[in-house]
Order: C-alpha cells, then sequence, then structure tokens
C-alpha cells in the first residue's frame, strides 16, 4: 500500500461515513450527562481506593504506637508510616496533574509533554513502590507483629517454616520487581522518544 | 434556539470528524466508544467556551486530541486492525470489500506511530494545510513540515517491509 492509497482510502471513507448521521439528538445528550466509566476514572479509582487503605492503615499504627516499646520497633513505626502516607499521596498529585490537563486552552503539543512527563512519574512511584515494599517487609512485619499479637518479631526464633515462607517471599518479590522493572523501563524507553520528538 | 440544540446539531454535524478522531487513538471498539463519549463530554463542559473567532472545527480537532492524550492505553505487542473500520462495515447496507481491507491495513500501519505522529498524520489525512495543523498542535508550521515528512519515511519503510 502506497502513501496516496492511504490518502484515498481516508478520503473514501470520510465520505461514506459523513453520509451517515447515526447519532441521535438522545444520544447526544446521553453523553454530556452520563456518568460512564472510562479507563482513566478506573485507575484513579483504584489508586484512590489503594490510598484510603494505606492512610486507614496509617491511622491504626498512630493510634497504637504507643505499643511500639524500644527504639527500633518505633524506627520501624516511623519507616511504616511514612511508605503508608507519603507514597499514595503522591501518587494522587501525580493523578490530579494528568486530570487537570488543560484541555480547551493547552495546545496537542503542550498537553502531550505534560502528560508523557506525569505519567513516566507515576511509573516511577509505582517502582518505587514495589521496591519500598520489598524493603519494607523488614520494618512493616515487626510493626504489625507487635501492634496485632505483642510479640517483638527481633526477640522471638523464627520456626523452620517460617524461614521458609520468608524466603520464598523474597525470592517471589525480587523476581516480580525484575519483571515489573523491565516493563517499566520498555514504557520509559518510548516516552523518552517520543518527548525528544516533541523538543 | 436552545444551547441543548445548538450543541446537537453541531456534534451530529461533525460526528464523522470525532469518529475518525477517536479511531485514530484506540484499537478496539470500546475503547473509540468509551473515547467518542469522553470528547462528546468535554466538548458540552467547554461549549460555553467556545469564541467564535475559532473554526468550530479547529476548536473540535483540539479537543478531540487533547482528550485523546490521557486515554492512550497501553501499546498492545501486536497491533490490531481496527475499530472504525468495523463502525463503518457495520453501518453501511452495501459493504466494500476493497474499501474496508484497505482501512484494516490504513490502521495497521498507522498503529506503528507513536501519539505524536498519529495526531500529525490523522491531521494530514484529514486535509489540513501545514498552518492549519500548527495552529492545532502548538508545533511551528516548519516543524510540522520536518515531523510531517520523517512520518511519511516511516510509513513507507512500514509499508515496504
Amino acid at each position: 500500500m502506497e502513501l496516496e492509497e492511504l490518502q484515498s482510502a481516508w478520503t473514501q471513507m470520510s465520505n461514506e461515513i459523513n453520509h451517515q448521521k447515526k447519532l441521535t439528538n438522545q444520544i447526544i445528550l446521553d453523553m454530556t450527562k452520563q456518568k460512564y466509566q472510562n479507563k482513566f476514572t478506573t485507575i484513579t479509582k483504584y489508586e484512590t481506593l489503594g490510598a484510603i487503605i494505606c492512610f486507614a492503615i496509617a491511622l491504626v499504627i498512630l493510634i497504637n504506637f504507643q505499643k511500639l516499646d524500644t527504639w527500633y520497633l518505633k524506627v520501624c513505626g516511623i519507616l511504616t508510616l511514612s511508605f503508608l502516607i507519603v507514597l499514595p499521596a503522591m501518587v494522587l498529585s501525580t493523578l490530579k496533574r494528568i486530570k487537570n490537563i488543560d484541555i480547551l486552552n493547552g495546545s496537542y503539543k503542550e498537553n502531550l509533554k505534560l502528560y508523557v512527563k506525569t505519567k513516566n512519574r507515576l511509573l516511577r512511584l509505582q517502582q518505587i513502590g514495589i521496591a519500598v515494599g520489598l524493603i519494607g517487609l523488614v520494618f512493616i512485619v515487626p510493626v504489625t507483629s507487635k501492634i496485632i499479637s505483642n510479640k517483638n518479631v527481633f526477640l522471638t526464633s523464627l520456626k523452620t517454616e517460617q524461614y521458609i515462607i520468608f524466603t520464598i517471599t523474597m525470592v517471589i518479590m525480587v523476581f516480580f520487581c525484575k519483571w515489573a522493572y523491565n516493563g517499566y523501563l520498555k514504557v520509559t524507553r518510548s516516552a523518552q522518544e517520543l518527548l525528544q520528538d516533541l523538543e | 434556539m436552545q444551547k441543548e440544540e445548538v450543541f446537537t446539531e453541531l456534534i451530529r454535524e461533525h460526528q464523522a470528524l470525532l469518529y475518525k478522531a477517536t479511531s485514530i487513538y484506540t484499537d478496539n471498539k470500546e475503547d473509540q466508544e468509551d473515547l467518542f463519549q469522553e470528547v462528546v463530554f468535554q466538548l458540552w463542559k467547554y461549549f460555553d467556551s467556545f469564541r467564535n473567532d475559532a473554526k468550530i472545527t479547529t476548536w473540535m480537532y483540539r479537543v478531540a486530541m487533547n482528550t485523546a492524550i490521557t486515554f492512550i492505553k497501553k501499546k498492545k505487542r501486536k497491533p490490531k486492525s481496527v475499530s472504525v473500520a468495523d463502525v463503518f462495515s457495520t453501518q453501511s447496507d452495501d459493504k466494500d470489500d476493497v474499501l474496508e481491507e484497505r482501512l484494516k491495513l490504513l490502521y495497521q500501519h498507522l498503529q506503528h506511530l507513536n501519539t505524536l505522529e498519529r495526531g500529525l498524520i490523522f491531521l494530514l489525512l484529514e486535509g489540513k494545510s501545514y498552518k492549519e495543523i500548527a495552529t492545532i498542535t502548538g508545533l511551528s508550521d516548519t516543524n510540522v513540515g520536518t515531523k510531517i515528512s520523517r512520518i511519511k519515511k516511516k510509513l513507507k519503510t512500514n509499508m515496504t517491509k
């Protein structure tokens, strides 16, 4: 297929569609009012739900913070709280930036640039979330264990099956991180090319 | 005439433009319908802000393309053949098989382009001049020319593969 053929196929399609006035006034008016779901609102919904869960857990830890009675448990508590509050808050603010893209006045070029940059930031945050989640096992487990069952895991010797479960979890997490990171690299590489194109 | 009437008339008048704009950025019927609705919703939302000093279609192209930016899904590994061809074939009583096949090919080639390139080639296929494309996209006239010739080369390479 040659370029001229692309143009002629497009023109022919345009002519055909121009003759088909399929939409009725009612359908159009429904579109202006209907509360339908699109992909972006779905992403926002899941991220918001995730953030609410994180904030709720953070609140529970805050309320029970006095139960963390040694300095190292307190440090673990602070790290857990930071992880549960800072990261989701940053994700939500990034999503807000995407939602606030100026569709009416912004140019396609500027909007595209802003979108690609913000999307990259979102991906980076998700990557950090996964990595911190992996490292986080070290400080989240002692905090939850102390708050829920009043056990200091640093002073409790683990059983063999607990060691096995812990090792398997770590191995799975490492593979998951590697897989997610490769995906991230692939997406950001094409985004980078697009950004260069927009400069 | 009431605002609703003017708006529905406008959408009916330019629905082909919206079908085509939404087909460029999506690769299946469901996504296209979602994007189409989102574009109509955004046009309605900003309808009061439309100033008559701009051409209505220029305004529609801009809103449609800007809306599409945030809507683009992650690229699929294998480009599929596409929506508007389906919409078109189901709408038409006498199907043109040759045209349908050409449209499938056309959309397959377009799937290899990035978001910026898709937007530019869409406006070019719509018969817009470089100046109009520059107005809609915010690029300079010369930049439009350079990018379009690069896209043409890219398309040509893909077509001969």
